[in-house]
Formats: C-alpha cells, sequence, structure tokens
C-alpha cells in the first residue's frame, strides 16, 4: 500500500512502536494512543481547519520510519544561557548543559522514575485539544523520549533555558519531539525552542510542547522554526494558566514545503493573561500556517495576540485566530491583531479571525489587513539614494520589527533579526 | 550644472508642464514663484525621479548627462536632493537606520569608506543640533509623529548630512511658524556653496528674505513667464502676480 500525497488515512507504517528506552508507564501511553490511530484520517482539503494546508502535507512510507538518534548535534545557535540538545527526538546529556538550580528539574523523560513517570503520563496531552490539533495525536505515539522541566514553587531561573530540536535528516525519517513544562506557583523561567535541521533528505518533524502554569507562574516561550527546506514541520504548543499566570510567547517561522503551528492557550483562573506574538515569512512556493486558540474559560482574564505574515514569490501564509470567551468569562479582554504584507502579485495570504462569545460584559477587538509596500515611501527612501533592494528589504522588516522587539532575549532577537532581514533581502533579488 | 531644455510633462493625460528652460550653475540659487497650481511642484517631482509624471518633450541634463534615464536612487547618487513639501512617515525603519544607509549609500558611491556606527551618531548629532532637533529623534520612526516644523527640518539635515550637489526645495517654508522659518533657513544658508546649487520652490517670498537668492523665476501655466534677480520677489510681493497677466491661483489642479 502506497499512500503519498492526502492519504486518507494514515498510513499504518507510522505506527510502529516507539519509546523502548522510556519507563513503562510513558511505553504504556505510546502504545495505548499508538492503537487509537489505527484509521486515523488525515487532513483533507475538507477538513476545515486543515483546508488551506492539506495540500502541502505530503507523508511517505518512508517518513514513518524514526530517524536514528546518533547522540550527537550539528551545529545550533549558540547563545549565554542554559542548554539542551534533543537529536531527533532524543536529549542528548553530552551535548546539553543541565543547569543545577533549587527547585528546578530538569530531566530526559528516558531519566523519570517510575512513579515521575506515571504523573507525567497521566499529564501529556492535558493542555492541547486533540480534535483541532489532530497532528499531535501522531507525536504522543510516537516520541522517543522529551524534556521534562519542573520548577517548584518561586523557583526563578535567571537564564534562558535553549532547547535545540535537530533534525537530523540524513535518511528519510520522522521525529518527535516532546517538551513538558511544570510551572509551580509565582515560578519563572524564559524557555526558548530552536527547531533547525541537518541533511537534506524528506523528515517530518512532529512537535509537541506543553506548559502547565499554577498560580502567578511566568513563562516567557520563544519558538524559532529554523528548518531546512527538506523538512516539512507540524508542531503545536499547549498552555494553560492558573490564576494571575502569564504566558508570554513569540514565534518565528520561515517557510517550507509544509510548516504548521497551532498554539493553544487555556485561561484557566481569574487574572491569567497571555502575550502571543508570531511573526512568520514565506517565498519561492515555500508555505506557513499558523493556527492559534485562546479559551477565556474564567473571568478577568486578558489575552493580546499579533501576528504578522510576509509572503514573496508564490509562496502561501496562512493565519487563523480563534478566541473563544466561555459564558463565565465576564470582565475578559482580548484583543488580536493580523497583518500581512503580499509582496508579489503570485504569493497568497488566507486569514481567518474567529470569535466566539458567549459572556456579556467584555471587551474584544480583532483585525486582519492584507496590504502591500508603501510605493511613496519606498520613492522616499530610494529618493536619498538607498538602493531599492535595500529600501524594500527596510520596509518590509519595519513591518515586523515591532514584534522582533518584543523578544526578551537580545541575544535570539539579534540573530532573528539578521536571518529576517537576510531571508526578505533575498525575496527582492530581481527588484 | 543642471539644463532643463523644453521639459513637457503631464499627468494622467493632462499636460502640467508646457516647456520649461532653465539653466542652473554650481554656487547659484534660484526660487522658482507662481500661483498655486502652476506646475512648481511637478517641476521638482520630476526631477526627483518621481514616476507618477510622464515626460512627454524635452530634455534634463546634469553635466550634460540625461537625468531622465537615471531611476531615482541614482540621481540621488548623482547629487539631486528633494526636500519634500509632505515628508512620509515611515513607522518601523528608525531615522537613524534610515540616515545610516543614505549616507554609506552615497559614501559608498562617492568611493568613500562607509562610516562606522560611532562615525556615524557623532555626524548625526552634530548635524541634528545645527537644525535644532533633539538627537533622541534618531531612535524614533522616519518622521513619525513628527510636527510640520520638525519635518522640515528633518529634509534640510537629511540635505546636510548627503551632501547633495543641487538641493531642491519643495515648498520647504509652507506650514512653518517664524522661528522655524529661521532654523530651516539658516540650515539652508548652510548648504550654500560653490560648488553646490539650491532650487527653492515657494509660493511665499517670505522664505526669501532668509535665503536670498541669485535669480526668481515665475513659472505660471506650465511655463516660466518672467525671470530676473532678487528685486523680482519683492515686485511680486508688492504687486502679486497680476502686473504679470497671470491670476493667482490660475488652473488650480
Amino acid at each position: 500500500m502506497v499512500m503519498t500525497k492526502a492519504a486518507p488515512t494514515l498510513n499504518a507504517d507510522f505506527l510502529e512502536a516507539a519509546g523502548s528506552n522510556l519507563p513503562s508507564p510513558l511505553q504504556t501511553l505510546l502504545a495505548q494512543r499508538g492503537k487509537a490511530l489505527v484509521d486515523m484520517p488525515l487532513p483533507t482539503r475538507r477538513t476545515e481547519n486543515w483546508k488551506y494546508s492539506s495540500r502541502y502535507l505530503q507523508l511517505s512510507d518512508a517518513m514513518a520510519s524514526a530517524l536514528p538518534s546518533g547522540r550527537k548535534a550539528g551545529p545550533a545557535l549558540a547563545f549565554d544561557g542554559y542548554h539542551v540538545v534533543i537529536h531527533n527526538g532524543v536529549v542528548v546529556p553530552e551535548a546539553s548543559d543541565f543547569p543545577d538550580i533549587d527547585g528546578i528539574e530538569i530531566l530526559s523523560f528516558a531519566d523519570l522514575d517510575d512513579i515521575a513517570a506515571q504523573q507525567l503520563a497521566e499529564r501529556l496531552d492535558n493542555t492541547l485539544d486533540s480534535n483541532a490539533v489532530q497532528m499531535s495525536r501522531l507525536n504522543t505515539a510516537r516520541f522517543e523520549d522529551g524534556l521534562f522541566i519542573r520548577l517548584k514553587p518561586n523557583a526563578v531561573m535567571e537564564k534562558p533555558l535553549f532547547v535545540i530540536c535537530e533534525t537530523d535528516a540524513h535518511a528519510t525519517g520522522s521525529v518527535y519531539p516532546r517538551i513538558y513544562v511544570e510551572a509551580g506557583t509565582n515560578s519563572q523561567m524564559t524557555l526558548v525552542e530552536e527547531y533547525m535541521s541537518t541533511g537534506t533528505e524528506p523528515a517530518l518533524v512532529n512537535t509537541v510542547s506543553e506548559f502547565s502554569l499554577a498560580d502567578g507562574a511566568n513563562i516567557t516561550s520563544v519558538r524559532l522554526s529554523l528548518e531546512g527546506t527538506n523538512t516539512q514541520h507540524i508542531g503545536a504548543t499547549g498552555a494553560r494558566l492558573l490564576a494571575n499566570a502569564r504566558f508570554d510567547s513569540h514565534c518565528v517561522g520561515f517557510g517550507g514545503p509544509l510548516r504548521r503551528h497551532d498554539l493553544q492557550v487555556r485561561l484557566e483562573a481569574a487574572g491569567a493573561e497571555c502575550r502571543l506574538n508570531g511573526v512568520a515569512v514565506t517565498q519561492g512556493k515555500q508555505h506557513y500556517d499558523n493556527h492559534t486558540t485562546i479559551e477565556h474559560v474564567a473571568p478577568h482574564c486578558n489575552s493580546e495576540e499579533t501576528y504578522r505574515n510576509i509572503a514573496a514569490d508564490e509562496s502561501h501564509a496562512i493565519f487563523n485566530g480563534r478566541i473563544h470567551i466561555h459564558k463565565d468569562a465576564q470582565k475578559s479582554n482580548a484583543n488580536m491583531s493580523n497583518k500581512n504584507l503580499l509582496l508579489s502579485t503570485g504569493a497568497e495570504i488566507d486569514t481567518k479571525p474567529e470569535l466566539e462569545i458567549y459572556a456579556d460584559d467584555v471587551k474584544c477587538a480583532h483585525g486582519a489587513t492584507i496590504g502591500r509596500l508603501d510605493e511613496s515611501a519606498l520613492f522616499y527612501l530610494v529618493s536619498r539614494g538607498i538602493d531599492r533592494r535595500e529600501a524594500n528589504t527596510l520596509l518590509s522588516m519595519a513591518f515586523i520589527n515591532e514584534l522582533i522587539a518584543q523578544i526578551p532575549v537580545e541575544a535570539v532577537r539579534e540573530t532573528v533579526q539578521a536571518r529576517l532581514n537576510q531571508f526578505i533581502e533575498q525575496t527582492f533579488k530581481g527588484a | 550644472m543642471l539644463s532643463i531644455r523644453n521639459l513637457h510633462a503631464s499627468v494622467e493625460g493632462k499636460e502640467i508642464l508646457k516647456g520649461i528652460n532653465l539653466d542652473i550653475k554650481p554656487g547659484e540659487v534660484h526660487a522658482i514663484m507662481g500661483p498655486n497650481g502652476s506646475g512648481k511642484s511637478t517641476l521638482s517631482a520630476i526631477l526627483a525621479g518621481n514616476e507618477a509624471y510622464e515626460v512627454t518633450d524635452g530634455e534634463v541634463l546634469l553635466d550634460g548627462n540625461n537625468l531622465l534615464e537615471l531611476a531615482t536612487e541614482e540621481r540621488a547618487r548623482e547629487g539631486i536632493f528633494l526636500a519634500f513639501q509632505y515628508p512620509v512617515e515611515i513607522p518601523g525603519v528608525s531615522n537613524m537606520q534610515f540616515l545610516r544607509t543614505a549616507v554609506n549609500a552615497m559614501r559608498t558611491h562617492r568611493g568613500k569608506e562607509e562610516l562606522s556606527a560611532v562615525e556615524f551618531m557623532k555626524l548625526a548629532k552634530e548635524t541634528s543640533k545645527q537644525v535644532d532637533l533633539d538627537p533622541e529623534f534618531l531612535k524614533r520612526g522616519v518622521n513619525e509623529g513628527f510636527s510640520g516644523g520638525e519635518k522640515k527640518r528633518n529634509e534640510i539635515m537629511q540635505a546636510l548630512m548627503l551632501e547633495p550637489r543641487i538641493a531642491i526645495l519643495d515648498e520647504t517654508d509652507s506650514g512653518l511658524d517664524i522661528d522655524a522659518l529661521k532654523v530651516v533657513s539658516d540650515g539652508v544658508n548652510a548648504l550654500r556653496s560653490p560648488e553646490r546649487a539650491v532650487l527653492m520652490v515657494t509660493h511665499y517670498q517670505r522664505l526669501l528674505n532668509h535665503i536670498v537668492p541669485d535669480y526668481v523665476h515665475v513659472l505660471a501655466g506650465g511655463k516660466i513667464v518672467k525671470s530676473g534677480g532678487r528685486e523680482l520677489a519683492l515686485e511680486l510681493e508688492e504687486r502679486g502676480y497680476g502686473w504679470l497677466g497671470i491670476k493667482d491661483e490660475v488652473e488650480a489642479s
């Protein structure tokens, strides 16, 4: 049986057993979830939340095999802070620098004892709605390892923790990186997830990262999608927030043959708040699809969401932002803005804000725009002798600088800015 | 240096310039005056390379070379500078980034080394003081949230930093109070040099009290109908345009 594109159900080869090095409670979970995947329908263009993206999904039989972890890491962006390397979905302690900080546990799933593994098995997927994030179910059936972080109450990680998730695609296959963060009362940390790749064979990167925030916890999450154009990336991030917790998310993604990120945030107790910033840039025939959901479950919660896309050439960028205000979530404040910049007539942008409001005393605003570069601004810049290509790049960067400037880790901010600048400049090669 | 010969131009099929002839030599300051709608701003826009206007006849030579064949950025590097009547705001691009990119583009073209960040900041701070702008403005977006007067001062600051061969000032005096007019005029006077020419386009004579021109031309109905020395401007102020057979506000478009 050969199923390549738009197959109606998941190829049975994807059901291969995983996690043989993991504690038994996690192996049990993987096996259960694997069984549930039999005949799992794959998204098609009739699947509402995949209708613009299903045609980019190209799963081949060979991609079902897990890429082996060679336990060595390729080049990553090196920044000041703690770092953990996840190579083909497996934590590599030799390449990592686990901080030894009071009140903070950082362990690979493989190193958890049975009791901790059992607790984790009960919690995995609790932050995600697996009906809306179908492909996260594949990760929960296939992860080989994962990174578990527990911050005890009041624990503060002063420096950011970089998690370098490398896909080593020297053969065709798939990887399933997994991260779970449990942030205790009033704890704080900044986690930078860096997805990158080496090798040139076709590969599927299927990620899930989850954050559980207790009262007053404060997590900043930076997620960089930097993989090569041989990889398809389907990632999900979930966060659940209790009273007065704060979740700041900064996602920056470069296009690829398939790029999908689902971000789901649940504000479950009064005073919880989130800020979700996202930037995606695409060129050539690349794709990028950001789907976000903010659930205002409890009253007196705030959400602020700003996503920007820049699509050049014949590329395709998608934003779907859902805000769901439950009936008891009075006094909710929700702001969502999605702005898009089209750099060519052949590029496509699809944007869809979705608001579902069941409470009657809320402040909720949303806006979506699609535009082109401002000709009068371009004329002003070139009239000062600035090269046309550089002027176009400056104006495109101006569209996203405001979001990049909010990334709280300076080294990441500068690197991301330089990469975006280079990427955008390439798209004006003909100008 | 700059020769405009029989220049005809139209926008959206409507002829605005109907045969302009003008010669400007290094060191000279020319003023073009005229009623609204006479084509003054069209002339400056065409010199800078605005593609909204179509040149239908005639030529413009810069040092004997065809200026109209050059793209806007090439004209700028050859020394054409237009101070805009309505400078655009560009949020997200800082004045510092913009000015440094422009200064270095010019320097590279002139075979000079690019300025380092430190050298640039020193120059930018000095020049901003010359036009009475708080150097803090460098961190803000280009013209973002600037008052009308600040925008005009920023234009003059750019001219001072980019060292053009010919600075064209399009209604630079409009919307300025008397203090701002003084600052802008001082800036323009600082630009004057034996190698550089200035072309001022203005509706009012008051700017010419501060920047004394060598030549004054009256543009009306798309043509230069009278040229003279600085005394012509004073005569226009006293007598209006009527004695030249022009109604003020002719052909307003």
